[in-house]
């Protein structure tokens, strides 16, 4: 019975459902949340979801890693498309990246205002 | 010679960085005139196509026609002319290699025949922007950086929807595979994927209704930034979006939304400049109305309009460089941006300049601005879109209010201050000005090479 838990079409079902409902709590959050950090760590969250959606969806029941080891030298049939996998690495690499670069700006602008919300953010606009 | 040298010189620039010690600003400079050199080396070749590592359709390819070849260009020349000005400031090592960070990105961008390299390209472009705008270190700095950081993350996630769908229904990251294929996937994943990249790179290309946060990016930035982000990564980023988007092969109901956003852009810009009293948010808004004309001579499918619009973005880099830069005097003088400066500076050569960059901001003959107005009216009169055409000029005159109020509060010529520019300054900007007066008198040459690669531009699969 378990069986047909482990077939290819369910699989991306699930996997389309849950990268799904990953994008939708990314962006809600992105959108719903006034600390910066939560912002950005919603972001982080959604382009997980691209992540997992996109490495899934090239997901095929029985079939192995396009990585060449001691045993495997040739790409073959039975290995997934390896470029999906490559580009979600470079995708995760710069992801991190500017996660990373996010972080420093909000660190430097919390150590200059105190201030970590969005709403109150109001150093900019027309002069009064 | 290799067109990976456009993207690996200024890299290994950047890297080299701590070796260069004081040299910095001639490093610049010479890099810069380098590849100048070496674009214009190109001209009249037939268009390459560089494969690196695999063969087609794996590999990373790079592609060099005459509608890229002129994006480099332009953006080699602005960096040269920039690096010239920079000669006679400060530098530091910050700037050096943000610059040539940013230089290697764009040029990777307009080069690129591959979607996915696209995407790096964008990315790197985008987290060189963000550093830029944080350079000024004080509060307003880090606000405008987390602003940009904010959509620049909701533009990165729809433009990897748009690559992924594109990937899943298509199986290739390569353009021009992508451009033979589109028509024949489901209609509603079309739109989806048309809908995603109209989001991520309209973001980035300061499109209403998703360019709301620009101008405070202009305002937290330095304003020989502004400069760069109005000449040449705003123009980046527009072209590849039209690039991708005749590659694909887009129809008139597309087109035509693009005309729609582009004439709104345009109003809501040029009407917000009324109220505003700060010379960065001016020239901002400025800027997004230029780019809302773009749109709509870009979207209009006429390969004479089109030859306008891209007449207009050599014209606009030029002019605004030419204005920032001034700008930049302005305020190291002022230590503001508020209008009332503009009353206060004593420089009868500032103020030609200025008066130089507004007119042909307006299109007023006989400067370049004129001859690319009229190009696109032109084109937009034979392909019979009367309505457009009454937008550009009913918005124009709100421009020139706005710019004409400015010039005139120059009546009062009391409490004057004198600004001493270094002649070196003095003769670039004069130089970026006559380009300006030349191509509105002679415009022919400039006009030939608009159309080849307006014909290109359009013409989608360029090899």
């Amino acid at each position: 019975m378990l069986d047909s838990f482990n077939q290819t079409p369910f699989l991306h079902g699930v996997i389309t459902m849950g990268s799904f409902l990953l994008l939708t709590i990314g962006l809600v959050g992105a959108l719903s949340k006034k600390n910066l950090f939560k912002i950005f760590l919603s972001f982080a969250i959604a382009e997980a979801s691209l992540f997992i959606y996109f490495i899934g969806m090239h997901f095929e029941v029985g079939k192995v890693a396009p990585i060449l080891s001691d045993e495997v030298t040739t790409f073959s049939s039975n290995m997934v498309d390896p470029v999906p996998q490559a580009m979600i690495l470079t995708t995760i690499v710069i992801a991190i990246a500017i996660l990373a670069l996010a972080l420093s700006f909000i660190i430097n602008y919390f150590k200059l205002t105190n201030n970590l919300r969005i709403d109150e953010m109001n150093e900019l606009g027309e002069e009064r | 010679m290799s067109l990976l040298y456009f993207v690996v010189l200024p890299l290994l620039a950047s890297f080299l960085t701590p070796f260069f010690k004081d040299y910095l600003k001639y490093i610049s400079v010479a890099i810069n005139l380098t590849l100048l050199v070496l674009a214009l080396s190109f001209i009249n070749t037939p268009p390459i196509t560089e494969n690196i590592s695999f063969d087609s359709p794996l590999s990373i390819s790079f592609v060099l026609d005459s509608a890229s070849l002129f994006f480099i260009t332009l953006f080699l020349i602005i960096m040269t002319l920039f690096s010239l000005y920079n000669l006679k400031e400060k530098s530091t090592k910050e700037m050096f290699i943000l610059t040539n960070m940013l230089l290697a990105s764009v040029s990777g961008l307009v080069l690129s025949g591959d979607i996915f390299n696209i995407y790096i390209f964008f990315e790197i472009a985008s987290i060189t922007a963000y550093i830029l705008t944080s350079l000024g270190r004080d509060k307003q700095a880090y606000s405008g950086a987390i602003r940009y950081m904010i959509m620049g993350a909701i533009a990165s996630i729809f433009l990897l929807i748009a690559i992924m769908s594109i990937y899943l229904n298509i199986g290739s990251l390569n353009l021009i595979t992508i451009g033979q294929e589109f028509a024949t996937i489901d209609s509603n994943v079309q739109f989806l994927i048309l809908l995603s990249l109209f989001i991520g790179f309209g973001i980035k290309a300061e499109i209403f209704p998703l360019n709301f946060w620009v101008v405070d990016i202009y305002q937290a930035s330095g304003t020989k930034i502004n400069a760069l982000f109005s000449a040449v990564l705003s123009k980046a980023y527009i072209f590849v979006f039209f690039h991708i988007a005749y590659i694909l092969g887009i129809d008139g109901g597309f087109l035509g939304f693009l005309a729609i956003m582009g004439a709104l852009s345009f109003a809501v810009a040029e009407l917000s400049a009324l109220s505003s009293k700060n010379l960065k948010r001016v020239f901002a808004y400025s800027t997004l109305g230029q780019i809302g004309v773009l749109f709509i001579a870009l979207s209009s499918h006429s390969v004479v309009a089109v030859s306008g619009a891209i007449f207009l973005i050599a014209m606009h880099s030029i002019g605004k460089l030419m204005l920032f830069l001034s700008l930049d005097i302005l305020e190291q003088k002022f230590k503001s941006t508020n209008v009332v400066i503009f009353k206060q500076f004593g420089s009868l050569f500032l103020m030609i300049i200025f008066t130089i960059g507004f007119l042909s901001l307006l299109g007023l003959p006989p400067f370049g601005g004129f001859i690319a107005k009229l190009t696109i009216l032109k084109g937009l009169a034979s392909s019979g879109a009367y309505l457009l055409i009454g937008v550009i000029l009913l918005i124009s005159l709100v421009e020139a209010v706005y710019f004409f109020r400015l010039l005139g509060s120059r009546t009062d010529k009391e409490n004057r201050e004198t600004i001493d520019i270094p002649l070196f300054q003095k003769a670039l900007l004069a130089l970026m000005a006559m380009v300006i007066l030349y191509n509105g008198i002679f415009p022919d040459m400039l006009l030939e090479f608009c159309e080849n690669v307006a014909t290109t531009l359009i013409g989608g699969n360029h090899v």
